[in-house]
């Protein structure tokens, strides 16, 4: 038990200054990619390149920021995508319906909140397991933005709205300022206030937070309304990058999403997390596909990279971890 | 003792198919004609087929989402050892081929749950990419059109007036069910999942029965490919999309314990085909074209006050007994 508050203080502690073990795999990881990737074509790690491939993530990024914290939980949160679907066709349809831009963007960011939580009231204060909730809505938000979308695209946003997503700022693409200002708000929420250890101690034992006072039904609420909102942010991201919006644009997200917060580190089973794992692992997909297709020209090799990529690295984790050891007999 | 909640659920799920049936049925009498009920329970085929070995996963407390994109995978290496413009293999050959792979890939699965100790959503999450990617570089943007007749078998032929894949169904359904209630293999996964510590001192190895269903459900993925891809005359990229999905729903609607432990095959079986009635029905309502949009809006909004229904039925007594737990702890 000591063993576990001991753990509980190193590892879940997000102001701690070292780096575990995890991230240092990851980033000896991006090291040696990227090392690779320098001597095949150099051209690839010219700035230019990089910023010009990084419009690919964003959106992504934005999502795995909440995802990381609900994992910490024991959560999971597989409707992201769906919501992020159904956000771009709200956002669609209202522009569509002669709403004001900047009106459609919020209404499209309040149903992504209120999406997420739906989801928060049924895994917090009903209590049905959020693997079967999120699976369920999954569907249900695919088929409402399929519905009411009729599965037709919209697009001819105005370029004010097209600047959020391909604009850039002295030289820094927006949708990158957007994703920074997300990870600031996150880490400071997690550094200046007990939210960290609360979400870990959560995730370690649900029960034994609940009875040392933690108001666990509301965190989970919130996390689920703010992975939602997340998701609404990468919709609109997408919108402007692409300057359209389908019933589709959000399809196989969660899956992506979660890898990279797996790789980053962030246990399964709740308990453990890192922001800045999950910012590493982000990298190291994002650089691992955008390096295979750059280098082979096929877009279907990525997908087996980052497979493996996400085996290999739990596989080392529960290889080399004496706590992993443990915690699984 | 811990089979009475689950046997009321599969009089719930028999109960709301019927009425599902019944009220379709009573708008659009075309909806019960024997053809379209026949057509129905052939769409459901690989759903039944992958949702016994699921069962059996779920039971022992793991999961398996690798099975759509296994499956699209088994319709690719199907389609191309078989088809005479690739390598024109004996059809033979290639479905024994097509059944060690689906096994193989279940092997893998489990392999790395048990022994490598990994989560089961990981490991299968990460597979699932995998197996995708490799199904799109064999597929390489193509389709398949030139099956060969016996092939095609498999997937249009009749026995008796009954559809292949009728009866292929059939046993794997008679015989996982002979597996779970009457056999000692059964008792033990069932006893792996519903209490590993017991399980363990009683001297059962719960690797074994972990690793036996996940290769059940490679092996069983492999089975439904053969016998429902080859119905269609083309084989393309996207077969199993969203599958492990439908499967993994149609376990938990029938009232299999996302936790392990409990949970029926009959259970799993009845709600794929209620699944399968609530998505065709649309079409019958007579509610226009657009309404067609509407089908997974419904399912999965069914899914969710299934589950929902389910749980709150469920969990008020066990909430009594917390909160005079927690009473008494205070007195």
């Amino acid at each position: 038990m000591s063993d576990q508050a001991i753990a509980l203080k190193r590892e879940a502690d997000p102001t701690r200054q070292t780096l575990s073990r995890q991230e240092i795999v990851l980033l000896a990881l991006l090291i040696c990619l990227l090392a690779v990737a320098w001597h095949l074509s150099p051209s690839f790690l010219s700035p230019s390149a990089q910023i010009e491939l990084s419009t690919h993530i964003w959106g992504l990024a934005v999502i795995a920021l909440p995802m990381t914290l609900v994992i910490m939980t024991a959560g999971i949160d597989l409707s992201v995508g769906s919501i992020m679907s159904l956000c771009g066709v709200v956002f669609g349809l209202a522009f569509q319906s002669k709403i004001p831009i900047g009106a459609s963007a919020f209404l499209a960011l309040l149903v992504g909140a209120a999406a997420g939580a739906l989801n928060g009231v049924f895994v917090a204060y009903v209590r049905v397991h959020p693997l079967i909730v999120t699976l369920a809505t999954l569907a249900a938000y695919q088929g409402v933005a399929v519905g009411i979308s009729q599965a037709r695209p919209f697009s001819g946003f105005p370029a004010s709205f097209t600047a959020l997503g391909q604009g850039s700022v002295f030289g820094f693409p927006v949708p990158g300022l957007i994703f920074l200002l997300a990870l600031a708000l996150t880490a400071t929420l997690l550094v200046c206030t007990p939210l960290g250890l609360s979400l870990s101690a959560i995730g370690y034992n649900e029960t034994a937070a609940r009875y040392s006072g933690l108001a666990v039904s509301r965190i989970k609420l919130w996390l689920y309304t703010a992975s939602g909102l997340a998701a609404g942010v990468a919709a609109l991201l997408f919108c402007a990058l692409r300057n359209t919006a389908k019933a589709d644009i959000g399809t196989g997200m969660e899956l992506q999403a979660i890898t990279a917060v797996v790789l980053g580190g962030t246990s399964i089973f709740g308990g453990r997390g890192s922001l800045l794992g999950t910012v590493l692992g982000l990298l190291l997909v994002h650089e691992a596909r955008e390096f295979v297709s750059w280098q082979f020209n096929r877009d279907e090799l990525n997908l087996i990279v980052i497979g493996a990529l996400l085996l290999l690295s739990v596989l080392s984790d529960g290889l080399f971890s004496a706590r992993g050891r443990r915690s699984s007999q | 003792m811990g089979k009475r909640p689950a046997w009321r659920r599969e009089w719930s799920v028999t109960a709301l198919l019927f009425a599902t049936m019944a009220v379709v049925g009573a708008v659009n009498h075309a909806f019960l004609r024997p053809a379209n009920l026949r057509d129905m329970l052939i769409d459901d085929v690989p759903t039944v087929i992958v949702a016994c070995g699921m069962t059996l996963v779920i039971v022992t407390g793991e999961i398996d989402i690798s099975v759509g994109s296994l499956m699209g995978l088994l319709a690719t290496v199907l389609g191309e050892l078989t088809s005479p413009s690739h390598a024109g293999l004996p059809v033979a050959a290639a479905i024994a081929a097509v059944l060690l792979l689906g096994a193989g890939v279940g092997l893998i699965n489990g392999l790395l749950v048990t022994f490598a100790r990994m989560p089961s959503i990981i490991v299968t999450l990460a597979m699932l990419t995998i197996l995708q990617g490799i199904g799109l570089i064999l597929m390489n943007g193509a389709w398949i059109t030139d099956m060969p007749a016996g092939l095609r078998y498999f997937g249009v032929g009749r026995m008796f007036g009954v559809p292949i894949s009728l009866w292929t169904a059939a046993a794997v359904v008679a015989l996982f069910m002979l597996l779970a209630s009457r056999t000692p293999l059964g008792r033990r996964i069932w006893a792996v999942g519903s209490n590993p510590e017991a399980a363990r001192l009683a001297g059962l190895s719960a690797r074994n029965m972990k690793l036996f269903a996940f290769i059940m459900t490679g092996l069983l993925t492999a089975v439904a490919t053969i016998v429902s891809v080859p119905r269609l005359g083309v084989i393309e990229a996207g077969v199993g999309q969203g599958f492990e999905l439908l499967v993994v729903t149609c376990v938990v609607v029938g009232g299999t314990s996302i936790s392990g432990g409990r949970g029926t095959v009959l259970g799993s079986v009845l709600a794929a085909l209620l699944l399968g009635a609530v998505g065709n029905m649309l079409i019958f309502l007579h509610l226009g074209l657009s309404a067609t949009y509407w089908e997974r809006a419904i399912q999965g909004v069914f899914i969710l006050a299934a589950v929902l229904a389910d749980h709150l039925a469920r969990r008020r007594p066990r909430l009594q007994t917390r909160m005079q737990a927690s009473r008494e702890a205070q007195a």
